[in-house]
């Protein structure tokens, strides 16, 4: 009687251990492994003036639609000073001049660009332009930055 | 003998304007009216602390000023930070 209890018991006792085992609390599985931090997004390119366009008209978009160097003694001239990059102030500024270096126009637009853009000039005359041969100037923050020849015929 | 000297042509009635896809650079919105006496050295003096900043005030006025030397009582100047 006795031994049939030990026996008992002891069935008893391997059960709780292979229970125990098999409950044993598993281990978390190791994280994933991140994906490496993203790369800092690029500095935005330095201010700097792409090209200066003329025309008769310029789009929504303030670029000359059709770009050409010769207009009529009635036309309105637009010059599209396209240019890249951020700047917190920058001060655009367009010198229209006649064949014998007589002052025209003298134009300045102070802008904040975030990024690409276009900026436009515009000179019209009451009467009619002398016929013959001019050049606008851009600068930027009074440093050259572009020029474009063009005539009236 | 013939007067080979071209008479200058005159462009005191163009007329001009500007804008740009970019926002406007912020301005202080300070502006100043010139009286008798003032040169721009004396506003960039006054403004700036320093004479030799004239430049910035002509730079940002060129609309109106046609001859950086010759400024006139009555016209008012857009100042620029500095």
């Amino acid at each position: 009687m006795i031994r049939s209890r030990r026996i008992v018991w002891a069935a008893g006792l391997g059960l709780l251990v292979i229970g125990t085992a098999s409950c044993k609390k598993k281990e978390p599985p190791p994280p994933a492994e991140t994906s490496a931090a993203p790369a800092p997004a690029p500095a935005p390119p330095a201010f700097a003036v792409q090209g200066v366009e003329l025309g008769k008209s310029i789009d929504a978009d303030k670029k000359v639609s059709t770009p050409t160097t010769t207009f009529g003694r009635k036309d309105t001239i637009y010059a599209s000073v396209t240019t890249e990059g951020a700047a917190p102030s920058k001060t655009l500024s367009a010198k229209w001049t006649f064949q014998d270096g007589q002052a025209v126009k003298e134009q300045s637009e102070s802008i904040a660009p975030t990024g690409p853009a276009a900026t436009e000039f515009h000179i019209s005359k009451k009467g009619l332009w002398p016929v013959g041969k001019y050049k606008v100037e851009v600068s930027v923050d009074g440093s050259p930055a572009g020029s474009k020849d063009f005539e009236i015929k | 003998m013939p007067d080979d000297k071209q008479p200058k042509a005159d462009f005191s009635d163009v007329e001009g304007g500007s804008s740009s896809t970019a926002p406007p650079a912020p301005s202080s919105g300070r502006t100043y009216t010139v009286v008798k006496g003032d040169s721009l050295s004396k506003i960039a003096k006054q403004f700036y602390g320093n004479a030799s900043q004239w430049k910035k005030i002509y730079e940002a006025n060129k609309d109106t000023i046609k001859n950086p030397d010759l400024i006139y009582p009555g016209q008012t100047f857009k100042i620029p930070d500095a």
